[in-house]
């Protein structure tokens, strides 16, 4: 009952804010309260998760089987309130500081119902489904602010994105000529038995589906004009929740129902994130421009996801899951960061830098030390050094922007500090990066319990 | 059945993916289109395996699994919803640019970019010369 409200509200009231003109202050305001409510409920949903287990309901009370099962677990929840936390504070942001077209508000409530489906679905159909409906939504968000950087930001980003969708679907084809099943439990369970070669490719079409939606190092053309094109509040929204797709997509089809074929392709994996890591962080140096470094910085980070996922194992996925959810935050902070000025900002700034690059007080030295773990669980010495040589590229690249951008005596080149009320909501998620740092047993005692569902038989 | 289906995918697909690559911004969403329908064709001939289609069998025939049809059906909807965005999309960026073609959008867009920047530093340039004569003023009182 709970999981279906959590995805109801979001959903009707989309449907609703779509349809009102979302430049009127108090449409924004009602896009925010829906979110939060939505939040809300989510945070309900997952006590209940983490007290009791996972929660299921099938739709329209037909038979498991027969019906659609929506089936909340602890990893789902986990990336469904991450999602919605970043929604809110873009949308916060935005609403704060005027927002721009109609359709806006109305487009960010559909895209937390698009993206809370996703993670709670059981169904391989359903989830191609909500996959397409969160990802309209985005299509439509990219193009926000109609200047001429964000329209080409939008057709690079919807031709791409289009495609990785129809492989998707491609995938999903074959995943129900070769099991007959399209329920997750079931196709985990036939996949055993089908012929390998047919599993393996597969397994390829999903894998290449949700590195277009990450940015992966192979697949990541379109990720840095979009990221720099499109406005701070959306490229926020776009590498803080909509990437996340990607990463729960990689550990609930790979881990969940592609076991075998992850195993077989670890070393692929490994490979790839340590390009990607590599690749991102040196182009991330050598950009001027704030909102390009970013993005660049963005294929970087999610290439330590990959390289937790590759070496696998109970440590290696907590690492992945605990890194998707630091690495979310943070890009989410620095986007939104990047978009306003004032000494606060700075300040907010600052902790997103340190938190990218695992330096203690901040979030991401959790993450970092995690990563360290499964290196070492790896036995790879290369490993450890890609992470160390990651890391410092990365603050080398954040502390060049934050000189440029924030470090200025003169206040003609830093503009005029944006209003208090525009630079809260970076200073709430960077308390939250902050807190999120000095306490992490939470979050560790959240990934673990979503691995622990995750490998759960 | 199986084996035609195959190859009608095949050769959409191929298409879809030739027209992708293609410059101009018509044939990109074509090649979508194409793309898209090979995803579809796929889904029907993943439910090929037992009989006819479900529609007036007589009772105990094989009938083929009318599940894939559904989901055909749900896929071509999101797949027409999908293409429309990104036709309106080209539409806009048609209207903003004056030209379909995916170089001279780049062009273009380069040369307002470059223009922007001109200003910005113009307008630094400005204030940075204002503030120095603000200076040389107050030097010259305080002397």
């Amino acid at each position: 009952m709970l999981l279906s409200t959590a995805l109801l509200v979001p959903w009707v009231a989309g449907a609703v804010l779509v349809a009102l003109d979302g430049r009127l202050r108090v449409v924004a305001w009602l896009a925010v309260a829906s979110l939060a409510a939505a939040l809300a409920l989510l945070g309900v949903l997952a006590a209940d998760v983490f007290g009791g287990g996972a929660r299921q309901v099938v739709t329209g009370g037909w038979p498991a089987g027969v019906g659609i099962v929506l089936r909340a677990d602890a990893l789902g929840v986990v990336f469904a309130l991450l999602s919605v936390l970043v929604l809110l504070a873009a949308a916060a942001h935005e609403a704060v500081g005027g927002v721009r077209s109609r359709t806006f508000p109305g487009l960010v409530v559909l895209l937390g119902a698009g993206l809370t489906g996703l993670f709670v679905t059981a169904d391989v159909f359903s989830f191609y489904v909500f996959f397409e409906l969160a990802m309209t939504a985005s299509y439509a968000l990219s193009a926000y602010g109609g200047k001429r950087r964000q329209l080409r930001a939008a057709l690079v980003f919807t031709a791409v994105n289009l495609l990785g969708s129809f492989i998707f679907l491609l995938s999903v084809a074959g995943a129900y000529r070769v099991t007959g099943a399209l329920a997750m439990e079931q196709v985990a369970e036939r996949v055993l038995a089908v012929n390998p070669n047919a599993a393996i490719l597969i397994a390829a079409g999903f894998f290449i589906a949700f590195c277009v939606k990450l940015g992966l190092f192979p697949f990541h053309f379109w990720l840095p004009t979009v990221y720099a094109g499109a406005r701070p509040a959306v490229a926020a929204i776009l590498s803080g929740a909509v990437a996340n797709i990607g990463a729960y997509g990689l550990l609930r089809f790979g881990v969940d129902l592609f076991p075998e074929q992850l195993r077989l392709s670890g070393v692929v994996l490994v490979v790839l994130g340590a390009a990607s890591i590599v690749y991102g962080g040196v182009l991330a140096v050598s950009r001027g421009d704030a909102a390009e470094m970013l993005a660049y910085s963005a294929i970087g980070q999610v290439g330590y996801v990959l390289v937790a996922l590759g070496v696998g194992g109970p440590v290696g996925l907590v690492a992945a899951v605990l890194y998707s959810v630091i690495n979310s935050l943070n890009k989410a902070l620095l986007f939104l960061a990047s978009g306003v000025r004032g000494a606060l900002v700075a300040a907010a700034f600052a902790v997103g830098a340190l938190s990218v690059a695992g330096v203690p007080p901040a979030a991401g030295f959790v993450g970092k030390l995690e990563l360290f773990r499964t290196g070492v669980v790896a036995g790879s010495a290369a490993l450890v050094v890609l992470l160390v040589v990651g890391s410092a590229l990365s603050l080398v690249y954040l502390f060049q922007v934050y000189q440029r951008g924030f470090w200025r005596p003169d206040p003609a080149a830093t503009g005029t500090p944006s209003p208090l009320p525009q630079r809260l909501p970076t200073a709430v998620l960077a308390l939250l990066v902050l807190a999120a740092g000095l306490w992490p047993e939470p979050l560790l005692l959240l990934s673990s319990h979503a691995v622990d569902a995750l490998l759960a038989p | 059945m199986i084996l035609a289906s195959a190859l009608a995918a095949a050769v959409l697909f191929g298409s879809g993916a030739y027209l992708l690559l293609k410059r101009d911004l018509i044939r990109m969403v074509a090649g979508i289109m194409l793309i898209s329908q090979s995803a579809v064709v796929t889904i029907m001939a993943a439910g090929l395996s037992r009989g006819p289609a479900a529609i007036a069998v007589a009772p105990g025939d094989a009938v083929s699994d009318p599940l894939p049809q559904a989901l055909a059906l749900t896929a071509l909807v999101i797949g027409l919803a999908t293409v429309a965005l990104l036709l309106a999309l080209v539409h806009r960026a048609v209207v903003v640019f004056r030209t379909a073609e995916q170089d001279e959008l780049a062009a273009t867009e380069a040369v307002h970019e470059a223009g922007l920047e001109r200003q910005r530093q113009a307008d630094r340039e400005e204030t940075e010369a204002r503030l120095e004569d603000e200076r040389r003023a107050e030097r010259e009182r305080a002397r």
